[in-house]
């Protein structure tokens, strides 16, 4: 951050530099601000993210996988539930396609984030690029409810930030489980499992402003929970989460004919 | 199949997913659609909550932390204070024994 914060501002100000026009614009100063401020409002979810990564490494290394390879599933797949599917599947001798038809499954699911947020944010194809390989369901929760909040709405570096504080905590987490995991305490003995339904829930009661919302949170939330008993999470989520979206497009469409013709 | 390889895989079957939806956003959608996405914030949230709650062994503790961190959040509109004190509530409730 402090490299560029003492440039003088005049010459920044403009969206062009020495007359060349600079298509991702903003002074790099404008970048780390948003930036950290996305960063810092993950922060409170990482209570519940640093034991979970550890139970993953160790899961992973009680296994068979190596250091290394325990790191690199969180390096490049960098989904929690997945990665804990993985390795409870390779402990149990799984065949390798259905671990990776299983993975395919759970993160199904992130094609819904990703079209949510291309909505309300336009990004260039290298910014879609890098903030895809950090999308996960938490950075998405924060950067559509948090973001909006931010002046001039959600940009990239509030997404990128809240994904790579994420990403930063999973991938250290998951680095101190791998080496130092037999020592570490049980996360279920920490009680922690109960931080990330207070995190989603801290997310959805703000978007509770109308009826409609009300009803397809109970829908969804309720069909998720007779779902659950028989599918796996990442699934659950997208089904449920797809069927609840269309109630409230059905009902919303249904309540408004008349706005929608004017 | 060696252990490296499914890894590749994972993230092969992963990435994409995640990129495809990131780059639709100029795709033109009928405003049915529109409505669609705009509750899927909702959905997927209540989706993420329910079943993690009242599908928990230990619901009765879940649902006391959710009560408290859910009326914490709605009063202070912010996260953190919600989080902690939901799960101290979690404490207070599997220390009395429930």
């Amino acid at each position: 951050m402090g490299k560029w914060a003492g440039w003088p501002s005049p010459d920044m100000s403009g969206r062009t530099l020495w007359g060349v026009s600079l298509p991702i614009a903003a002074p790099p100063s404008a970048f780390w601000p948003p930036f950290w401020r996305g960063f810092r409002a993950l922060m409170p979810l990482w209570l519940g993210m640093v034991p979970f990564a550890v139970a993953y490494a160790v899961t992973a290394r009680a296994a068979g996988l190596g250091v290394l390879e325990t790191q690199l599933m969180s390096v490049t797949v960098f989904a929690g539930a997945s990665q804990f599917a993985a390795a409870g599947l390779f402990a149990s001798g799984a065949n390798a396609l259905g671990i990776v038809a299983t993975t395919a499954l759970l993160n199904a699911r992130h094609v819904l984030y990703g079209l949510s947020l291309s909505r309300t944010l336009p990004l260039t194809r290298p910014q879609r690029v890098l903030a895809a390989q950090f999308l996960t369901d938490e950075a998405y929760g924060v950067a559509v409810v948090r973001g909006p909040q931010e002046a001039g709405g959600l940009s990239f570096a509030f997404l990128l930030g809240a994904e790579l504080s994420l990403y930063f905590i999973w991938n250290l987490s998951t680095l101190v489980g791998a080496l130092a995991g037999a020592v570490l305490p049980d996360p279920a003995a920490l009680g922690v499992a109960v931080v990330f339904p207070l995190a989603f829930l801290g997310l959805l009661v703000p978007l509770l402003k109308s009826r409609v919302t009300v009803l397809v949170a109970l829908a969804s939330g309720l069909g998720a929970w007779g779902l659950s008993r028989f599918l796996p999470g990442g699934l659950v989520i997208l089904l449920a989460g797809i069927g609840g979206a269309l109630l409230g497009a059905l009902l919303s469409s249904r309540n408004q004919p008349q706005e929608a013709q004017a | 199949m060696s252990v490296l390889l499914v890894i590749f895989l994972m993230w092969a079957v992963t990435y994409p997913v995640r990129w495809l939806g990131l780059s639709l956003g100029r795709l033109h959608l009928p405003p049915f659609w529109l409505s669609f996405l705009q509750f899927v914030p909702v959905s997927v949230f209540a989706a993420l909550v329910v079943p993690e709650v009242l599908g928990s062994p230990e619901w009765p503790r879940r649902l006391v932390a959710c009560m408290v961190g859910g009326l914490l959040m709605w009063r202070t509109g912010s996260l953190a204070p919600g989080i902690l004190g939901g799960f101290a509530a979690y404490w207070v409730v599997r220390g009395v024994g429930f």
